[in-house]
């Protein structure tokens, strides 16, 4: 029974990171994004965007991709070209996470007014992992723009 | 329309950037823009130069964007001053908060030129 009423929880909120996605991808950027069932490659470097989530749920989500996809991402949202990994990319990556975010737990009332938002924290480097103790539920979502690719995870600690 | 100079408040440059743009879209030209990247800095850029409108992000390390708003009416700083908010927080009592606490508009983060155009226009004109 508990299993079921996650795997519900896991489709509805899983709809909704595809409706975020797809939202803040065409009107900042005027790039249409879909949902994929395949897992990014791995690649060497990656950068990660981490958003924290108090109130009603607690957790991160986080959308996390590779060099390239974060510059062409950066592009989008700036009309700027980027030769590397710089200032710029890791703020673009940031707010684009923080939008994705805020687009998707706006889709839900219980979440809407009783989850915060944390300002946004991003990660880069080489075989990392993000760890979290015994969330109560990860849902994570891959996605594909052009040639490049992402994924977007909600991972939750605890629900009030 | 005449040229205006506006604060922009938000703790991503690129996000500061993007807003400058949609109102260029919009069809307001600037004098000049001011930027600040949480509500301390803004005050102090208000303390120091006459702004016609201001955008302001909610959520901001230092002094958030609703703290802002009552230091800058407490401070009686820029108090004909239309602010719009510009957030990613979309929930009615964050906007009730902000309508409350002088904001004279909300604009949700993602937002079309069009919709920056619709909020922010009126208040150009009044």
């Amino acid at each position: 029974m508990a299993a079921s009423k996650q795997m519900n929880l896991a489709g509805v909120y899983g709809h909704g990171m595809d409706e975020a996605v797809a939202e803040v991808f065409s009107l900042m950027m005027g790039i249409r994004c879909a949902s994929v069932a395949d897992r990014p490659a791995d690649e060497a470097e990656t950068i990660s965007s981490l958003i924290g989530l108090a109130g009603a749920m607690s957790g991160t989500c986080v959308l996390r991709c590779d060099v390239q996809a974060a510059r062409r991402i950066a592009e989008a949202l700036t009309g700027l070209e980027f030769q590397s990994l710089d200032d710029t990319v890791k703020d673009a990556m940031g707010e684009v996470g923080n939008m994705v975010t805020g687009a998707w737990k706006g889709r839900y009332p219980e979440l809407a007014s009783n989850c915060m938002l944390s300002t946004p924290t991003v990660v880069t480097g080489s075989n990392y992992q993000l760890h979290t103790q015994r969330p109560e539920l990860r849902i994570e979502r891959y996605y594909r723009f052009e040639a490049y690719s992402f994924s977007f995870s909600v991972v939750c600690e605890s629900r009030q | 329309m005449t040229e205006i100079s506006a604060l922009i408040v938000d703790d991503s440059s690129v996000m500061r950037k993007i807003v400058e743009r949609a109102l260029r879209q919009a069809g307001v030209e600037f004098a000049k823009v001011f930027e600040a990247s949480n509500g301390v800095e803004a005050l102090d850029v208000l303390r120091e130069h006459p702004v016609e409108l201001i955008l302001s992000d909610i959520n901001m390390p230092s002094m958030d964007g609703l703290e802002f708003l009552r230091q800058m009416r407490a401070q009686h700083l820029a108090p004909d001053v239309p602010v719009v908010m510009i957030t990613t927080e979309s929930s009615q009592d964050h906007v009730r908060e902000a309508i409350a606490t002088g904001a004279r508009g909300y604009i949700r983060k993602p937002f079309t030129a069009e919709q920056v155009k619709d909020r922010i226009l009126p208040l150009l004109n009044s």
